[in-house]
């Protein structure tokens, strides 16, 4: 048996003029999913604490979150999501203003 | 929100796993719903602006907008972004089926002994001296890393594993629990088009986990299934996945190119989302073994994405093309699908290239504003 590869065979493309940014991004997102693995295992054990019952570690893998306490994480995600990306939302937004004015300027 | 139809040859998921798996389905509909329409933004109101001022006209086709759109920042956070996440997508479901892939070797050997309770049996057969086409081994289609083909220890089934599970999160469950979009959306096809057509036997080629092949054996109960696809994991899982979901379907491993099947031996021949995948040489040929297996009468149907009708369009459907190692697709972009048919041997009045909306949502696999799939219709 070889070990699987864990990453992919082909051009591996870098996006901005010096790599070392694209690395910089690709931590910025591994970092965030492994806080949303900590908000949902946080939200885990506060569910399971509520339960009332003597707390079993095995418990944290068995747990399935029901349709309510599942849209609440997802909700959560979609915040911490929403958090970590707003700076490149703000720049965009500043560049479509930037292009009206600019617009709105050469307009005779 | 990635609703997924479990099986006994997907592996179990702990906590941190299923986590991860949902954040970065969630981190992928957040880049597809709020921060990839930006750079259609971007480019309308500032960089296209600025190739007019420059050139006194429009970027006539999608090299010239590459050249504008690579050096614009948001593009590039945008592109840095999409690559990482579409890489922990494959990771994050490599990682439970690395820690269960004995026992998953093993489900797949019992359920391949299994009668149906229709009382057929699916059938496997490979072909480990078959040569893989280098449009699967030069790079790793959609970045998997191993690609459909790699086998990494006996009896491998990984590389389908992964594949189920991965395009179920790439299209954010869009596909549907059996990842079944594409099948049901060129079924609805043939009952629109074709109503009261009754193949009594049906090929898919480039069937991988036949996500697809098994929606043509439940419509179609009383034909003779088969699927083909050159790698040999995924056809291991598809067929043990079409025997734990109970459908008979022969799955074997050949190269669609040049097949063994007799001639004039299928009624229906399909393919979805497959041919993009290929290569130039190997479309024209792919095309002439469907002419050569196709009984008269036959009908061939090829399932594809169109890619885009503007500049910009076609620019961004082609990001796939570039960073997601679907190195054929952007040469697809302005291949005439009736042109390839026709050099095959299709007659021009027997063939159509058609476009198609089931109403379904795909949402995700939208670069454009509007979907449809682009269908080649053909019959002998």
């Amino acid at each position: 048996m070889r070990d699987p590869p864990r990453r992919s065979k082909g051009h591996q493309p870098y996006f901005f003029d010096d790599p070392a940014i694209d690395q910089l991004h690709a931590a910025v997102l591994a970092l965030t999913s492994e806080l949303g693995v900590a908000f949902d295992r946080i939200d885990t054990l506060e569910r399971l604490l509520e339960r009332d019952e003597k707390f079993v570690r095995a418990n944290i893998d068995k747990f399935v979150a029901d349709p309510p306490a599942a849209e609440q994480r997802a909700a959560r995600r979609a915040d911490l999501i929403g958090r970590v990306l707003r700076p490149f939302v703000q720049y965009r937004e500043d560049l479509l203003e930037r292009a009206r004015h600019t617009r709105q300027e050469s307009k005779p | 929100m990635t609703g997924f139809f479990r099986h006994s040859m997907q592996p179990e998921v702990n906590h941190d796993e299923r986590a991860r798996q949902e954040f970065v389905a969630s981190f992928r509909g957040h880049l597809s719903g709020n921060v990839m329409p930006g750079t259609y933004a971007v480019y309308a109101s500032r960089l296209e602006p600025a190739f007019r001022a420059q050139h006194g006209r429009t970027p006539a086709d999608q090299d010239e907008v590459r050249e504008v759109m690579t050096h614009d920042s948001y593009y590039q956070f945008w592109s840095a972004m999409q690559r990482r996440s579409q890489e922990m997508m494959w990771e994050s479901v490599i990682d439970p089926t690395e820690r269960q892939l004995p026992q998953l070797i093993q489900r797949a050997k019992a359920l391949s002994r299994k009668s149906l309770p229709s009382g057929g049996k699916g059938t496997l057969r490979l072909n480990p001296k078959l040569s893989i086409p280098n449009y699967h081994t030069a790079a790793d289609i959609h970045l998997q890393p191993g690609g459909y083909h790699s086998d990494f220890t006996a009896d491998d089934v990984a590389a389908g594993v992964v594949y189920d599970k991965g395009i179920n999160i790439y299209m954010g469950g869009a596909l549907g629990p059996e990842n079944n979009l594409m099948g049901d959306s060129l079924l609805a096809y043939v009952r629109e088009r074709h109503a009261g057509f009754q193949p009594r036997r049906i090929l898919d080629i480039g069937c991988a986990i036949g996500n697809s092949t098994l929606v043509w054996g439940r419509a179609f109960p009383k034909a003779k299934l088969h699927g083909i696809d050159v790698g040999a994991p995924v056809l291991r899982y598809a067929h043990a996945r079409a025997q734990a979901m109970g459908v008979a379907a022969h799955f074997s491993q050949q190269n669609a190119e040049s097949t063994d099947f007799d001639s004039a031996s299928f009624d229906l021949i399909v393919s979805h989302i497959t041919l993009h995948e290929t290569s130039r040489s190997a479309l024209v040929r792919i095309l002439r073994e469907c002419h050569r297996l196709l009984k008269p009468g036959g009908l061939s149907l090829h399932l594809e994405i169109p890619r885009g009708r503007t500049a910009i369009e076609k620019f961004m459907h082609n990001w796939e093309s570039y960073n997601n190692n679907e190195t054929f697709a952007r040469f697809m972009t302005d291949i005439d699908l009736k042109a390839e048919a026709l050099k095959a041997g299709f007659l021009s009045d027997q063939t159509r290239v058609v476009e198609f909306t089931p109403g379904m949502d795909v949402s995700q696999m939208n670069y454009a504003e509007n979907f449809s799939w682009k269908i080649l219709a053909a019959t002998r």
